[in-house]
């Protein structure tokens, strides 16, 4: 049952009584602002389609190429981008310690968009739109635009890049708003009879927007697949014994014993490094970490440098391990150029190493430096670990390789609460 | 069309649509979790190196003679000649001959006459042998002395070379793994002296060298097998 009087739109004209059939109010020129709002919603559930189909593709624990590009479907890349920057922070999902991966913001993106979508159009459509309809559309734009403006801010400033996927999401959030803007300035004023309160109205749309919300999210997390493997882990370590004392602890105080075993000049570690930071886990972490440069130079299970170089860091980390903590830090910070003066000349990384870090200068590249680090590596055979970086031992339980980036808040949180039981 | 069904059909095409399409993704992961393969399975695991060099006939030696010398059960006690000569079951020329293709991993310690004592250049290159270990599980200081004096000197003073080494790798190093990856061999001048293509080997003298003068010496190595 329609109340005419409440909503207009919802009758034909010839259902109106007589008397209002010519007295009913117009969008004039703001149609067209009605369509361009549609259009811009459009695109910006394609784009979050997109987004979330990367996500979703990911949920088989492998390693998939990623859309980056601000032409939706284009520009997929398998290697580095802002936008797996972007999705592999803790930041492009919500509830990551409950689920795999958790519940990733461009579902909502999309359900949000598409009932935009809905909404424009179906004003667009409606013979009379007033003020009172397009202040809802315009109001209901805002919250695109403050995801937008927050997690813009996030991006740049937490982050440290763009997705260009997201960016073109910011920009559709930004053309949704101004469409909504200038359909509502350009809206007739409501009719005479059209007097009566909206409430009920805003109540059904604003319920249907939830209702675009609740469905699509019920749907996406009763349907995203459950791996047992992930909470059985994929193998124990056979010791935890540190003779030779290659271990580093990491400073963190957590009461759970955990062991990671890094390269400090591997961009996978650079990025666990930091999920792990950003996801809070290091807190509830007792971490050490053990050295396992993929560097030839010391490494005999690699046939090539693949990170050249590694060897000096790990010697500079293993000859003062109080100052290691930093030494990471500052090897995953300038590791490109690292990795690059490497390629030259090895002499120039010891060099840098010896520059920043004066209590290491006499110690690296020695033959006891080299030692260490030969003892590191022999750790890493006694447990007969797989030669790649980076690993994650909870309690002894090897942490799967696919359970490292977006499903690590999860896996190591099961895991965590598996060890107290 | 009637307005109410036109906003109903909007509403219902607006939601199936993303539904459909997170339907089918979600469909398509978890199909593709479900066939992936272990993704560790194709990765090596850390272990230690099996070098090229590595024949079972040189393997089957260094087993028989680590064994016996008590390195692999940890001990390190070492071997004197005659037991090195009775394991190996080769000739001095053979057992040598088996040793060769270790050329670039192998360097050799040389002692003034009677003397024991490493100078500061063997003590430099013993630590850098040692710290070449790499993926090498079993270290050799093979020593011996020439056939200057009696058989039974030169026994003593081979073992005391060889002894020479080891304790200054454990004094140096202070490795909790030093005395079960060394094994001791000292052969006095009984058995598998080096002949002077020994010189061109690296070492930790320059200059003229004789026969003598490479077997006053403590011959050490990484061994690359897995043994």
């Amino acid at each position: 049952m329609h109340d005419p009087m409440h909503d207009p739109m919802a009758l034909d004209d010839d259902e109106l009584p007589p008397a209002f059939r010519k007295r009913r109010g117009g969008v004039g020129g703001g149609r067209v602002w009605l369509w361009v709002t549609a259009a811009a919603a459009l695109f910006g559930a394609i784009l979050a389609g997109v987004s979330t189909a990367d996500f979703i593709s990911h949920l088989d624990r492998q390693v998939h190429s990623i859309h980056c590009s601000f032409i939706p479907g284009a520009g997929a890349q398998l290697g580095d981008s802002g936008c797996r920057t972007v999705m592999m922070s803790p930041y492009s999902s919500l509830f990551r310690d409950s689920m795999w991966g958790g519940l990733p913001i461009s579902v909502l993106a999309l359900a949000v968009f598409a009932y935009l979508v809905y909404r424009a159009v179906d004003l667009a459509l409606a013979e009379d739109v007033d003020k009172r309809h397009t202040v809802f559309l315009l109001a209901a734009t805002a919250l695109p635009v403050l995801m937008s403006v927050i997690y813009g801010y996030i991006s740049m400033s937490v982050i440290g890049t763009v997705c260009k996927v997201c960016a073109g999401i910011y920009v559709c959030s930004g053309v949704l708003l101004v469409g909504a803007f200038l359909s509502h300035r350009n809206a007739g004023q409501p009719t005479q009879w059209a007097h009566g309160g909206m409430g009920g109205t805003y109540a059904r749309w604003f319920g249907e927007g939830v209702a675009y919300v609740g469905l699509l999210t019920v749907l996406y997390i009763g349907l995203a697949p459950v791996s047992e493997k992930s909470l059985e882990g994929c193998g124990t370590l056979v010791t935890t014994e540190d003779k030779s004392n290659v271990m580093i602890e990491m400073g963190t105080r957590g009461g759970d014993k955990a062991i990671a075993v890094l390269d400090p000049l591997c961009p996978a570690c650079k990025g666990f490094d930091n999920r792990m930071e950003a996801s809070g886990l290091m807190k509830k972490l007792d971490l050490d970490v053990v050295l396992f440069p993929l560097d030839s130079k010391c490494n005999w299970m690699v046939k090539e440098s693949l990170h050249p170089g590694a060897c000096l860091v790990s010697q500079a980390m293993l000859c003062d391990k109080d100052a290691a903590p930093k030494i990471l830090a500052w090897a995953f910070e300038h590791q490109q150029e690292l990795l690059e003066a490497a390629k030259k000349d090895e002499n120039n990384v010891k060099r840098r190493l010896r520059e920043e870090f004066p209590s290491v200068a006499s110690c690296v590249g020695t033959a006891k430096a080299k030692n260490k680090v030969n003892k590191s590596l022999r750790w890493a055979v006694k447990n007969a670990l797989p030669v790649l970086t980076p690993q994650l031992f909870v309690n002894g339980k090897r942490v799967c390789d696919e359970d490292t980036d977006l499903g690590l808040e999860f896996t190591v949180t099961k895991m965590l609460e598996g060890g107290r039981r | 069309m009637n307005p109410a069904m036109r906003t109903l059909g909007l509403a219902v095409l607006g939601i199936v649509v993303p539904a459909v399409c997170v339907v089918v993704w979600m469909g398509r992961a978890e199909k593709e979790m479900l066939a992936a393969n272990d993704a560790t399975a194709d990765v090596a695991l850390a272990s230690a190196s099996e070098d090229d060099y590595c024949s079972p006939r040189l393997k089957k030696v260094l087993r028989r003679v680590a064994g016996a010398c008590g390195l692999i059960d940890g001990a390190g006690r070492g071997c004197k000649p005659g037991d090195a000569k009775n394991v190996a079951a080769l000739s001095g020329t053979d057992f040598n001959t088996l040793f060769v293709p270790l050329s670039h991993r192998a360097s050799i310690v040389q002692f003034d006459a009677e003397q024991v004592e490493l100078d500061e250049r063997a003590k430099s290159l013993v630590e850098s042998a040692w710290s070449e270990q790499r993926g090498a599980s079993f270290f050799f200081v093979v020593a011996r002395a020439s056939p200057d004096g009696n058989a039974s000197y030169n026994q003593q003073l081979s073992q005391q070379r060889a002894e020479a080494v080891l304790n200054h790798l454990d004094q140096r190093f202070q490795d909790p793994d030093l005395r079960g990856s060394v094994g001791l061999l000292w052969l006095g001048e009984e058995y598998a002296q080096l002949d002077k293509e020994f010189c061109d080997w690296r070492r930790s003298r320059e200059g003229d060298c004789t026969t003598k003068d490479i077997n006053r010496s403590a011959f050490v190595a990484w061994i690359d097998c897995q043994i």
